[in-house]
Order: C-alpha cells, then sequence, then structure tokens
C-alpha cells in the first residue's frame, strides 16, 4: 500500500467509526486534495463532512480549533508545510494553549496535516521541512512517519488524541509503498521504531530522513565494516529519548539526519538532550547531518545538494570514527 | 610548506620519548636517512634518522623535553620559511589555564560552526594547552579501570583517545597505576637536586630516567601480580669446567660458564613449556619460540638482552652473541627490537661471589633463573668421603599462577643434568 493510501485509509475509518471527525482544507473535496490523499471522501462522506475551503490558512486553522472546542475532531489540511507559517498564530497562540489559559476546561482535539520536504522543484515557498518549529512549542503534539504503516497507525491515533497534533507529511514519501497491517488499529505516539539493529554507531533519522539513513546503514556495512544501528523516531514529541539513549549508550556514537535548517533544528535538540543524558557514554561529538542553511533553492542540482543524501550520512558516520 | 616531524614509535611498549640531543641544529640542513635526533625510549636510546630532505625550520621540543608519540618534535621545510605559530606555540602554557576547563569563548564557537574546523593532529593533544583528549566515556572507563590516559595514544578523530584505546589497553596489562607524570623530565644523566638538609644531612634528589621507570613499574608489577617461590640446588661443575679448559684450547675466546647455563636451560625449556610460557589474563601463554634474557647491569639501570632461538643456537653462537649484546648494551647501542620477545630469563650474580640469590621474575614470564658464583666447595662423593668440587649454586623463581614446585624441580633438575653432563652441550 502506498503512503497516501494508507492515509486516506485511517481517515477514512476514522471517519466511519466517529461521526465528529471532519475534514477541512483546500481543495481536498472536489480536487480530492493537492497529492490526493483525500480522494474519494467527499463522495463517501459528503459536503458536510469533507469541506473545500478557500485560500485562507489562519481562518483554516481557526476554525478547525474553534470546531475541536465545541467538540468535534477535526482534521485540517494545509497544502504544504510552508503554508501553516499563515496559520502560525492560530496554531501556536490558540491551539497549543488554549488548554492552559483554559485550565484544562477547553481541549481541542485537532490534526492539522501537512506535507513538507525538498525533491519536486517547487522552490523556497513550499519545499522546507519545519518540523523543528512545532517542535518547538509546548502543548502540540508532533509526528512525522516515514512509513505506509506509521502514516496509517499515527494518523488514527492522532485523530482520537484530545491534544492538537501537527502531523507532519512527506511530499516524496506520498508514492511510497510499504506494508500496512490489515485491520491495524492506532499506534501510539512516544514509540521510536528501530529500523536496523546495529552495535558501532546510532543513525538517527527524522521523517523522510530515516529512509536515507537506513540506505547509509547498509552502505557503512558493505563498504566500511561499520554496523550502524537506524531509530525512527516517528513522533518528536512526545520523543522516545529513551530508546535513542539505549542506543547510544551501546554504540557511544550518534548521527542525527534531518532534512530541516541546522541551527535550531531537530537535531540540534537531540544532540543537546543527548549530551546532557548520556555524556559519559559518548565516544565522538554528536554528528549532524541537515539540510543547507538556505532558502529552498529552485535548481534542481542545487535543491538536491540543498538535502542530506545517503552519502552525507556515511560520512557523518565515519567522521565519529576517524577523521574524514 | 614545511612538514611536521613526530614523536616516532621505537619500541612496542614505547609511550613516549625523550629528546636527549638534536644532531641537527635549528636552521641546519637534512637529509633523508641521515641522523636528526638522539631519543630516549623507555628501553633504549635510539638515534632517529630524517625521512626527508630540506632545512630543520623549527625545532619544537628542546633537549630533555618528553612527548607522547606522535607530537610534533620539529618542522622540516625549505630554507627562509618561517617558522610557524612559534609565538603561539610559547604562549601556550600561559593560555592553558583559561582554556581549559572554562567554556569556549562565543567566537571560537562560531567558528566551529562555520566549518573552520581545527586541523586535526596525529595526537592525543597532550601537549595541546595540556589536556588529553579524551571521549566522555573513555574518560569515565579510563577512571574505572585505572588506565592513565595521558599514556594512550588516541586512534579516533583529531588523535582522541575512544574507548577502544582504553579497553585494548585495560586488556593487555596495560592498567598501569596511574602515577602522577613526571614533568619534563631529564633525559639522561639528571642533575642531582639539592633538598634541606635535616636529620638525614643533606638530600640529594635524582629523578629517574626513563629505562629506570620502566624497571621501576615492571618490578613492582611483577612482584604485586606474581605469587612467586625459590627452587634452590648445587650444581658440580667439575665437567663444565674441564669442558672449558678445552675450549679455551681451540677457541680464541671460549664460552663463559654463563653461556652454558643459558644453553642447559635453552635445551631443558624446549622439554619443559610450561617453563617457557606465561601467565596472561587467566590463560597459559606456550611460546613456540625459545629466547632467552640476560639480564645486564648498565646504564644505571637494568638491561635485558633477549637471544633469541637460543635452543637452535650452538654453545658457540651463544656466546659470541652474549658477547655481542652486553657490548652493544654498555655502548648504549642496544635497540628495542633486541630488548623485547623474551620468553625466559637468566640473571647472574657469580661474579660477585653471590653464591646464591632470587630475583623477580620478568614478566610476564613464567621463571627467572639466577645464577651463583663457581667455587670449590666441600662435597660428599659417592664412598662418603668430603672433597672440594667446583660448585655452583643455580636458583629458579617461579610464577605459581603457571609453574607448579613438581614442573620447576624438574626442569630445574634438567638444567643441572646437563650441566653436569656438558659435553651434550657442545653437541
Amino acid at each position: 500500500m502506498r503512503y497516501r493510501e494508507a492515509l486516506n485509509q485511517a481517515l477514512r475509518e476514522e471517519m466511519e467509526a466517529d461521526e465528529s471527525v471532519f475534514i477541512m482544507g483546500e481543495d481536498v473535496g472536489v480536487f480530492q486534495g493537492a497529492f490526493k490523499v483525500t480522494a474519494g471522501l467527499l463522495e463517501d462522506f459528503g459536503e458536510k463532512r469533507v469541506r473545500d475551503t478557500p485560500i485562507s490558512e489562519n481562518t483554516i486553522v481557526g476554525m478547525g480549533v474553534g470546531a475541536a472546542m465545541a467538540g468535534l475532531r477535526p482534521v485540517v489540511e494545509i497544502m504544504t508545510v510552508n503554508f501553516a507559517l499563515l496559520a502560525m498564530d492560530q496554531i501556536v497562540n490558540h491551539a497549543a494553549a488554549i488548554h492552559y489559559m483554559f485550565a484544562g476546561q477547553a481541549r481541542v482535539p485537532m490534526v492539522i496535516r501537512m506535507p513538507q520536504g525538498a525533491g519536486h522543484q517547487l522552490g523556497p515557498t513550499h519545499s522546507h521541512s519545519f518540523e523543528a518549529f512545532f517542535l518547538h512549542v509546548p502543548g502540540l503534539l508532533v509526528a512525522a512517519p516515514s512509513t505506509p504503516a506509521d502514516a496509517k497507525g499515527l494518523l488514527k491515533a492522532a485523530i482520537r488524541d484530545d491534544n492538537p497534533v501537527v502531523f507532519i507529511e512527506h511530499e516524496t514519501l506520498y508514492g511510497q509503498r510499504g506494508e500496512v497491517p490489515e485491520n491495524g488499529g492506532p499506534m501510539r505516539f512516544g514509540e521510536a521504531a528501530v529500523r536496523r539493529e546495529g552495535e558501532d554507531v546510532t543513525v538517527v533519522g527524522i521523517s523522510r530522513m530515516a529512509g536515507t539513513a537506513l540506505k547509509a546503514a547498509e552502505e557503512l556495512a558493505e563498504k566500511h565494516e561499520i554496523d550502524a544501528e537506524v531509530i525512527d523516531p516517528r513522533t518528536l514529541r512526545p520523543l522516545d529519548l529513551d530508546t535513542i539513549l539505549d542506543s547510544v549508550k551501546k554504540t557511544n556514537r550518534a548521527v542525527i539526519v534531518e532534512e530541516g535548517w541546522p541551527h535550531g533544528g531537530v537535531g540540534a535538540n537531540l544532540a543537546a538532550l543527548i549530551q546532557e543524558q548520556a555524556f559519559d557514554w559518548l565516544d565522538a561529538p554528536v554528528q549532524r547531518v541537515t539540510g543547507a542553511d538556505v532558502p529552498m533553492p529552485y535548481s534542481k542540482p542545487l535543491e538536491q545538494a540543498a538535502f542530506p543524501h545517503s552519502e552525507h550520512v556515511v560520512q557523518a558516520a565515519l567522521a565519529t570514527f576517524r577523521d574524514v | 610548506m614545511a612538514s611536521d616531524v613526530t614523536m616516532p614509535r621505537l619500541s612496542d611498549s614505547m609511550e613516549e620519548g625523550t629528546i636527549l640531543k638534536w644532531l641537527v641544529d635549528e636552521g641546519g640542513a637534512v637529509k633523508r636517512g641521515e641522523p636528526l635526533v638522539e631519543i630516549e625510549t623507555d628501553k633504549a636510546n635510539m638515534t632517529y634518522e630524517s625521512d626527508t630532505d630540506g632545512v630543520l625550520v623549527e625545532v619544537v621540543a628542546k633537549e630533555g623535553d618528553t612527548l607522547a608519540i606522535g607530537e610534533v618534535i620539529a618542522r622540516i621545510g625549505e630554507a627562509g620559511e618561517a617558522k610557524s605559530g612559534g609565538e603561539e606555540r610559547k604562549e601556550e602554557p600561559e593560555a592553558e589555564a583559561e582554556e581549559d576547563p572554562e567554556p569556549e569563548p562565543e567566537e571560537k564557537r562560531t567558528a566551529t560552526a562555520t566549518k573552520e574546523r581545527p586541523k586535526p593532529s596525529s595526537t592525543n593533544g597532550a601537549g595541546d594547552g595540556g589536556r588529553v583528549k579524551a571521549s566522555p566515556v573513555a574518560r569515565r572507563m579510563a577512571e574505572e579501570l585505572g588506565v592513565e590516559l595521558a599514556r594512550l595514544e588516541g586512534s579516533g578523530p583529531g588523535g582522541r583517545i575512544v574507548k577502544a584505546d582504553v579497553e585494548a589497553a585495560a586488556g593487555d596489562g596495560g592498567a598501569k597505576p596511574a602515577t602522577a607524570e613526571p614533568e619534563a623530565e631529564p633525559a639522561e644523566a639528571p642533575q642531582p637536586a639539592r633538598g634541606e638538609a635535616g636529620a638525614k644531612g643533606e638530600v640529594e634528589v635524582h629523578d629517574l630516567t626513563r629505562l629506570q621507570q620502566t624497571v621501576t613499574r615492571r618490578m613492582a608489577e611483577s612482584k604485586a601480580t606474581a605469587p612467586d617461590f625459590a627452587l634452590t640446588l648445587d650444581v658440580d661443575m667439575t665437567g663444565a669446567v674441564a669442558l672449558r679448559e678445552r675450549l679455551k684450547e681451540v677457541a680464541e675466546q671460549a664460552p663463559s660458564f654463563n653461556d652454558m647455563v643459558v644453553k642447559a636451560a635453552a635445551s631443558a625449556l624446549t622439554e619443559h613449556p610450561k617453563v617457557n610460557g606465561a601467565y596472561r589474563d587467566g590463560r597459559f601463554e606456550l611460546y613456540g619460540n625459545v629466547n632467552v634474557g640476560v639480564a645486564v647491569a648498565a646504564q644505571d639501570a637494568l638491561v635485558v638482552p633477549t637471544i633469541f632461538g637460543a635452543d637452535q643456537k650452538s654453545l658457540g653462537a651463544i656466546a659470541r652473541e652474549a658477547r655481542r649484546l652486553i657490548e652493544r648494551v654498555r655502548e648504549k647501542q642496544i635497540t628495542p627490537p633486541e630488548l623485547s620477545g623474551g620468553t625466559f630469563t637468566v640473571s647472574n650474580l657469580g661474579m660477585f661471589g653471590i653464591e646464591r640469590f632470587t630475583a623477580i621474575i620478568n614478566p610476564p614470564q613464567a621463571a627467572i633463573l639466577t645464577v651463583g658464583a663457581l667455587a670449590k666447595r666441600p662435597a660428599v662423593d659417592d664412598r662418603g668421603r668430603v672433597v672440594a668440587r667446583d660448585q655452583m649454586t643455580l636458583t629458579l623463581v617461579c610464577d605459581h599462577r603457571i609453574l607448579y614446585g613438581a614442573d620447576g624441580a624438574q626442569f630445574l633438575a634438567r638444567v643441572k643434568e646437563l650441566l653436569e653432563q656438558p659435553l651434550s652441550l657442545a653437541l
């Protein structure tokens, strides 16, 4: 099953199971979603539960916040992560804060879905990776699934969760196939997946970079006799730090791979957590592999150069062993 | 562009070396293969040759300086080339105090983030601001295992000491008691320092040479770890004395009695493999080659050159080799390879009239054989009469972890048998 089909299935199942679940966003109905994630849902669930909206991100999220406070379970779609910036007021000042502002009397059980990532030559206004922005905000849960199975399991969990969830998908993963368990239920947030077990170096890959890390691990094994352990955190908040720390205590080395910018990134944060909590187990400085510190270029070769590939991960892993 | 000359590894066990003498002055021309500097290792004094042509642009390590393997001792480049960072280097010792425990200044961190990483050097950075470069896990393990980081060579990026280095050091018995690193120790003939006069009078304080440090460490290690016992017996040397008289007639330099002991021991070792072995890390190691070390007093310390494959060599060959090695020790020409690889040791104080003595096992060997003075002493012959016979006392000090009383006794009895029937030694 493809990643987009897994998401579609999660939406469909949750809408069938719970009448309060509804979808809102730009082109989610008639056009069936910019990336076809909502294909067939308008037809099956009708206009009241699959609502096309104008181009008005802050309003879309704001309506979702209100609907959630009133007892519904909105799933709003933002066409790309870059457009979520227009809705930051609603996401940060409202969705994330309301539960705290009203001492728990109100809650915002809402999912904000958005795809991120480079590779389709959509330039700097469509192609960034912003999980770090949302990770920064207390009150939000953040998921970044990298496989069809996780996409489905985590989206189901996100819809059922009473907290606002920023659900980050990846544009280049929509077409990716993978096994999805039949009748699989919701997954738990805060459980990392060990994609590959290894003894020598821990490689943490965020979102699409989990796959890139896995590819690098194969190369490390084949060409460099380095046995890498690859961890996909799956959700960044809550973060399964225990699994990562256990791995680092075993391997004594850590590499963090993310597509976003280096400064204040997920890797910067995780590197700090690792050195705070596993300093005496480290055999080398924590390495970060990140996207380039520039707005995403439109030019194809430049765009390719601006986000990490497996060879960058291999180099970073080697650097924890020797001068490279 | 000048290139760095680093402290070379001149022996297996060498961790650091002391610059004894620069054989080329700063600014002087050097040629590949020509002597550049004399270095004192833990075992011997060595002349190190340049491996490149050029001009000795800068002498970084001064005579008397002790540096870890891999640290820069000099720079060789082209004539007229400026010293690199000479100023900086001199300032380092002052800078280190502030630099070390404090967080890096903001500027420096920014520089790191923008990829202006410091150029990796091949040392553990012990000289770089005085702080040994080791990873956190290596530091923790070194403390737990009692490994002294300053003595290790780092294999990690930039020469950083990593976990594997500490494990290796702890694994091969390198878990040395952490002792304070002697600072800039004197090279060879340390100048005695004068302490205050007290009840013991004026005190001369001598720093140990590297060789003395090695002897100190290894002897203490042996006594602390090997449960030893000694076996003693008298050997009738009448036959050996007669043999030597006859050999003197045919050879310019007849083999000594000590050479005969070495030969007899080597032969007996082939029949008693445990004596030619070692207890190491919970296992017995039995060695295929018989390499007998001969203890020689020299250089204000103890040096044990090795006669390799002694069981395969004739008595004459052993005698020639022993003489050559002792000469090289006394002339300080001996090189580390000639001092390592021993599987058994013979120590002789007979020339000083010592009748018998016990010695400290040369670790990790299983035993050491000591030789007392050869002299006419009363003995009782087959017919019960007291007669004067040439006799010599041998003592075998054994590590009970590998050699038990009966093992040692059988070996020693075999040595006695061979010496009392010395013709077999001449075969």
